[in-house]
């Protein structure tokens, strides 16, 4: 037998002896992580091309306006309707960066590592869909506000549109938090970017195509509310509807919607089912 | 054209979730027609705008971004496109084969439902069932091999493509009239206006602008893809 000549060096490996900051701590960093990530920050060149274009085209309009109403001194694009204008911007930022956000991490299969850390399922869905829903608010706020500043610095004859602003606004935060929930509940369904992007895109031109279509065959036969109710199968009108049903602001299509409750509880409604289909989809990714 | 290339890559496009949009999405196009006859009757105006806005304007451009990105792009994504790549088959060959392979899908899951849709509202009333069949197959054959031509180019070919789709030939062509010389749904359109016959319905580009720019479009996108998959860098984007 030859000797055993092996031994233990200290290579001078130390503990963690700082304070440990717990889960709230960890899911705040996983937030702000995810956000940054969202617009490319932290994340290579590339990646910051078509968030921050998507930015630029979202803001243009605000600038022309504030330009329409320095020059022209007629008030510019109304706020509450800016939303539905600019949908195909915010559906297409959605649908590049809501698999962004869900699709690596499936796809690695890093969740377990995530999981042995205080952070729990909910946690990490919550830093995610908070994300998100930050990313949107601020890329639909961000101009909403730059055209308010823009109103009260050129100071146009009669009162500022303070109650639109405001309408527009809440109604940002509603409409954050629905197209996050779908786009991130559509986005966790496949591990490939790519087929995320497309399912995502694919829900958004689906819905406004087929409430479009059967907008116009109702509205051409005579039957004018059930054509109302037709409008709401598309997220943008959704959250329209309830922006008018709030605050009275006038319809972003001509023929109006549904009176009463009913466009918020479907607003609910299907915050709550695409809520339901991410954490239930997350559930199986951790346990697995 | 490589038979072997062909059948994995059908088996890959068939096999997986992408499965599902490429069936649900024609699906559904049938059964809007289907619930529009119910509600509306048939009627040619309904046909005409349920085919220009519905099947060309939205379910062509979708399935051609899965079909032409699909059958190359995961492939470069997660790098087994090397394995491929390694064997005696020459570049301009795959990209060639897997064009034919989302072609084919573009066939049976764009052009034949389209037909159907408008089958199922007004039969071949005025030919716009067959026409706008032909416009969804030709300008689904462009679709294809344009976003087959991004899926080799960059990484983020499905964004891109669906800018291209919805930016472009959505909101720019819509007020933008010489934006929609440049749009494979116009083109689509104008194909299916020479078909019919129908009164609802005019095209705005010429037909005889239309078949040269999808032959063009479609050959020039296939050499190109060729020519980059030959210097094809595998290096990772994030």
């Amino acid at each position: 037998m030859t000797e055993h000549t092996a031994i233990i060096h200290d290579i001078g490996y130390r503990h963690y002896e700082g304070p440990r900051l717990g889960r709230g701590s960890a899911a705040r960093a996983l937030t702000l992580h995810s956000l940054r990530g969202v617009f490319g920050l932290g994340r290579t060149t590339r990646a910051k091309i078509i968030p921050f274009l998507l930015v630029a085209i979202m803001v243009l309009p605000a600038v022309v306006s504030i330009a329409v109403m320095a020059l022209a001194k007629q008030p510019g694009i109304p706020y509450y309707s800016y939303a539905v204008a600019m949908q195909a911007v915010l559906a297409i930022f959605l649908a590049s960066q809501a698999p962004y956000l869900v699709a690596p991490d499936l796809r690695y299969r890093v969740l377990p590592l995530y999981l042995s850390r205080p952070v729990t399922v909910l946690d990490y869905v919550g830093a995610k869909l908070v994300a998100m829903t930050t990313a949107l608010f601020l890329l639909l706020a961000v101009p909403l506000t730059v055209m308010y500043v823009g109103e009260l610095l050129v100071d146009l004859p009669g009162p500022p549109r303070t109650h639109d602003y405001i309408a527009s606004v809440v109604s940002t935060l509603l409409i954050a938090l629905l197209l996050a929930s779908i786009g991130l509940a559509l986005a966790s369904f496949t591990p490939r970017r790519g087929l995320g992007v497309a399912s995502v895109i694919a829900f958004y031109l689906f819905t406004s195509a087929v409430s479009g279509v059967f907008y116009a065959v109702l509205v051409s036969t005579g039957r004018e509310a059930a054509a109302g109710w037709t409008m709401l199968i598309s997220p943008f009108f959704l959250v329209d509807s309830v922006q008018v049903a709030l605050f009275g602001t006038p319809p972003a299509n001509s023929g109006g919607y549904p009176a009463g409750p009913w466009p918020a509880l479907i607003l609910l409604a299907v915050i709550a089912l695409a809520l339901t289909a991410l954490i239930s989809r997350y559930r199986k990714a951790a346990s697995s | 054209m490589n038979t072997v290339v062909a059948d994995i890559t059908y088996r890959a496009m068939l096999g997986r979730k992408r499965i599902l949009l490429l069936v649900l999405l024609p699906l559904a196009l049938v059964a809007v027609a289907g619930l529009l006859r119910l509600i509306g009757g048939p009627s040619e105006g309904t046909a005409v705008m349920l085919m220009k806005s519905f099947a060309v304007g939205t379910i062509l451009p979708l399935l051609g971004l899965v079909a032409g990105t699909g059958v190359i792009a995961p492939e470069i994504e997660d790098g087994t496109i090397m394995h491929l790549l390694s064997k005696p088959i020459s570049r301009p060959v795959i990209t060639f084969t897997k064009f034919v392979v989302a072609a084919s899908l573009m066939a049976v899951f764009a052009a034949l439902p389209t037909f159907l849709a408008a089958y199922v509202l007004i039969q071949t009333e005025s030919g716009i069932a067959f026409g706008f069949a032909l416009g969804a197959l030709l300008a689904g054959i462009a679709y294809a091999a344009v976003f087959l031509l991004l899926g080799v180019l960059t990484r983020h070919a499905v964004t891109i493509g669906v800018i291209y789709a919805l930016i472009w030939e959505g909101l720019v062509g819509g007020y933008v009239p010489g934006a929609r010389t440049f749009s494979i749904q116009q083109w689509a359109q104008s194909i299916a206006d020479q078909v019919s016959t129908s009164a609802f319905f005019k095209a705005d580009v010429s037909i005889g602008f239309a078949i040269p720019a999808i032959v063009v479009v479609t050959v020039a996108a296939l050499l190109f893809a060729g020519q980059r998959l030959r210097s094809l860098s595998l290096t990772g984007e994030e």
